[in-house]
């Protein structure tokens, strides 16, 4: 065994990962639902426009929704079947999308390929990311061939396996299965790039995968388990010291960060012409019956994958779409995956919070837990007070709501909602 | 599907609650408040019982005829905050202290200190050191006395009786600061066990460094923050007395410094909210505490929290810290 030292960021919040609820689980491919629901936004730029209409009969790894402008993605079928129409339904992240529904055909021995790559290099790989209508998995969905052409001059390309949220396995689950896939997908990202360095991040919690990642060669830096260390710029920073400017990019620092299951995406998109029409995906929670890592198409409604995962238990209290520090709560099991859902948890009221918020009592905690050094107890105090200027000067912009401060909140204050209230009056104002 | 519950990321939360971390306060004050009885006897009992209870009742008093509300509202929204109040006011009289005393004191410090301010954790100043000051000045329990020598006689040292070498009912910190080292009998092991005249629950170092262990164990306080303070009291009344050592222990030993430093001035709502602003928090009440001591010949530490307190606001103010990758924006060119 190496001795790795351990890496990380100032501040932050530790606690129990509970990942041994589905961490044993092995990945395995859930059959196919009978309807699905695709989105044509599933990635932070315009929505695609639908290129298919009811009636047409599809086939998965066909193109159904083209790119639209800069920040644009494609959108596969990830089954074969007919369009039964498009939809308006609400997604995971709460906005209203169209959905194109393709009914589950019988046969589903058919699958249509990318064209398959003559020449691998940085223009046909950055391409080919494009094409296969690739983005950020981690749960941002911005578009990576975006983020590969960075305005900067960068040097380094680090790939993010901290998955520091509680319960998420998938990335664990993927680095333990298919490392050399995945160090192969994250070589195309830097050859796309333009660069050579490759630095894995893999939290201390999942040291078996860091052993293996630089036993096969892969050049590793062990993180120490914080959350939320898998934040781009408290990964850089303990990655390789350099410290993301406030407002700024990790470009600026001469790096880009991509996620484990981008990397895999690659991979599957250069070597294997595959386009991203399907992703692994975590079911946890105390609430759910079987935990599990599956692989599920791209528009499953979260209703199959529970149904799937042996159903709800009774004392289900919240059903979370992503981590239970930045994910959504969902309400309606109709939501679909898209390609962004690492996770779906059902948690009981033991391991949520429902306590209401009572009086702050100045204790600090919040403000030495905040990975950006910000002032969260008056952010919470100015923008309730409605002084959102005020709370613009004790870090709302710096700000990107980990929940570290809410998490530790002794008097469980709202802090997140708070913030995520005045950026939203901000915007309001600019208008 | 109607049952699922929908809120605002984070989903989990800290196991540490208000209402906990109150409750670990009452835990770690109980060695003082046992030795305290033990040393004083039943009357010291009754005191703090006459505390907390009244300090429960303004409590209630007020969320009823002020606020409205129900019983089962206030017992619901209760957060053991008032108890620690009403304990601390409590420890802080002296065994003899006439029975009225307390619950002024009690009264003061929930209504007046906490509760109009807007209750927990809106307090400006540390209510349990508002109502121990607003009695002390109101009815001179100092000049008074109501201080009187532990029951428990025997020293500590083994030598003979304690009461003998020292005027009893006065406290060995008043008699140092008055006559010099030499005045008190009291040896420095007697001030760490507690067998010395002073108020109930301030009198026995080991039983409060006890509770403060417990704190820092639990997690509750930074054990940085009561060194510190306990730590620079020492060392500047050294400095005062022309480096003479021989003051450290006993200044740190005697007088109310353990349980101010300890239980009053770490309490989160009037201590500042940063790292560097505690430091120069503790700091100043090491340096007040020492000099005001030496100064006045008088116990000073509740005044001196009581003064820093008042402080706390200008401190987070201006002790802002800088956020991640704050860059110095360039200097404009001109003008």
């Amino acid at each position: 065994m190496e001795k790795f030292v351990q890496k990380t960021f100032p501040h932050g919040v530790h606690f129990h990962d509970n990942k041994e609820l589905s961490k044993e689980q092995a990945i395995e491919v859930m059959p196919l639902a009978s309807d699905v629901f695709i989105s044509v936004s599933q990635h932070i730029g315009a929505p695609s426009t639908p290129i298919v209409k009811a009636g047409d009969q599809v086939v998965k790894g066909q193109l159904i929704a083209d790119a639209v402008g800069g920040l644009g993605s494609k959108v596969y079928a990830s089954v074969c079947g007919e369009v039964v129409g498009i939809v308006k339904k609400v997604g995971a992240a709460g906005g209203m999308a169209d959905h194109i529904h393709i009914k589950t055909s019988e046969q589903q021995d058919q699958v249509i390929s990318l064209p398959a790559l003559e020449t691998k290099d940085k223009e046909s790989v950055l391409n080919r990311i494009f094409e296969a209508g690739i983005v950020g998995m981690g749960g941002a969905g911005f578009p990576t061939n975006v983020k590969l052409k960075p305005a900067k001059p960068v040097d380094t390309l680090i790939i993010n396996g901290a998955e520091c949220e509680p319960y998420i396995t998938c990335d664990y689950r993927l680095m333990l299965e298919k490392a050399n896939e995945v160090i192969a997908g994250a070589k195309y990202l830097a050859m796309a790039c333009g660069i050579e360095k490759v630095v894995f991040g893999i939290e201390a919690n999942k040291m078996d995968c860091a052993q293996l990642f630089a036993d096969l060669g892969a050049d590793v830096v062990v993180l120490k388990k914080k959350y939320p260390q898998g934040a781009e710029k408290d990964l850089i920073v303990a990655v390789n010291g350099r410290r993301v400017p406030c407002g700024g990019l990790p470009m600026d620092v001469g790096v880009v960060v991509q996620n484990i299951a981008t990397a895999y995406a690659a991979y599957e998109a250069v070597e294997l012409d595959k386009p991203c029409y399907e992703r692994l995906m975590t079911v946890s929670g105390r609430a759910i019956n079987s935990t599990k890592n599956i692989i599920v198409a791209n528009g499953t409604r979260y209703s199959d994958i529970i149904e799937y995962c042996g159903g709800l238990k009774d004392d289900v209290c919240k059903l979370i779409s992503g981590g239970p520090m930045m994910g959504f709560a969902v309400v309606d099991t109709s939501i679909s995956t898209t390609k962004t859902t690492g996770s779906l948890l059902a948690l009981t009221a033991k391991e949520t919070n429902l306590d209401k918020p009572t009086n702050c009592i100045n204790c600090g905690r919040c403000a030495k837990a905040c990975p950006m050094s910000l002032m969260p107890m008056y952010m919470d105090f100015y923008t309730l007070a409605g002084d959102y200027d005020t709370a613009v000067k004790y870090g709302v912009m710096n700000c990107f709501e980990c929940g570290s401060c809410a998490y530790v909140c002794p008097a469980r204050r709202q802090i997140v909602q708070s913030v995520r209230l005045c950026k939203k009056k901000l915007r309001e104002r600019k208008k | 599907m109607s049952k699922l519950v929908f809120s605002s990321s984070p989903h989990l939360k800290a196991p540490k609650t208000t209402k906990s971390i109150m409750l670990d306060v009452s835990i770690a004050l109980l060695p003082a408040t046992i030795v305290g009885i033990i040393f004083f006897g039943f009357n010291a009992l009754l005191v703090m019982a006459i505390s907390v209870v009244s300090a429960i009742v303004a409590e209630l008093l007020y969320k009823m005829l002020v606020n409205k509300a129900s019983f089962k509202q206030f017992w619901n929204e209760f957060d053991y905050t008032t108890l620690v109040t009403g304990l601390l006011i409590g420890m802080n009289m002296p065994p003899l202290v006439d029975w009225y005393i307390p619950i002024i004191a009690s009264f003061f410090a929930i209504i007046i200190v906490k509760m109009i301010f807007g209750g927990t954790g809106k307090n400006i100043v540390n209510p349990a050191i508002a109502g121990r000051i607003f009695v002390f000045i109101s009815f001179g329990i100092v000049a008074a006395g109501g201080f009187v020598d532990p029951i428990v006689t025997a020293s500590a040292s083994g030598q003979g009786t304690f009461m003998s070498p020292i005027v009893a009912g006065s406290t060995p910190l008043g008699d140092i600061l008055k006559n010099g080292l030499s005045a008190t009998g009291a040896t420095n092991m007697d001030m760490f066990l507690g067998l010395v005249p002073g108020t109930i629950g301030e009198t026995s170092a080991v039983a409060l460094i006890v509770g403060g262990i417990y704190l820092v164990a639990r997690g509750v306080i930074d054990w940085k923050w009561p060194v510190i303070y306990i730590g620079v009291t020492g060392l500047f009344t050294v400095v005062l007395n022309g480096f003479n050592f021989a003051w450290f222990l006993p200044s740190i030993l005697s007088g109310g410094l353990m349980l101010g430093a300890i239980f009053m001035a770490t309490d989160y709502t009037t201590t500042p909210n940063t790292q560097l602003g505690n430091v120069v928090y503790f700091v100043a009440l090491g340096l007040i505490t020492a000099t005001l001591r030496h100064n006045n010949g008088t116990e000073v530490v509740s005044f001196a929290i009581l003064l820093m307190n008042l402080v706390v606001p200008l401190i987070d103010k201006y002790i802002v810290p800088k956020p991640f990758g704050y860059k110095k924006p360039a200097k404009k060119e001109g003008k």
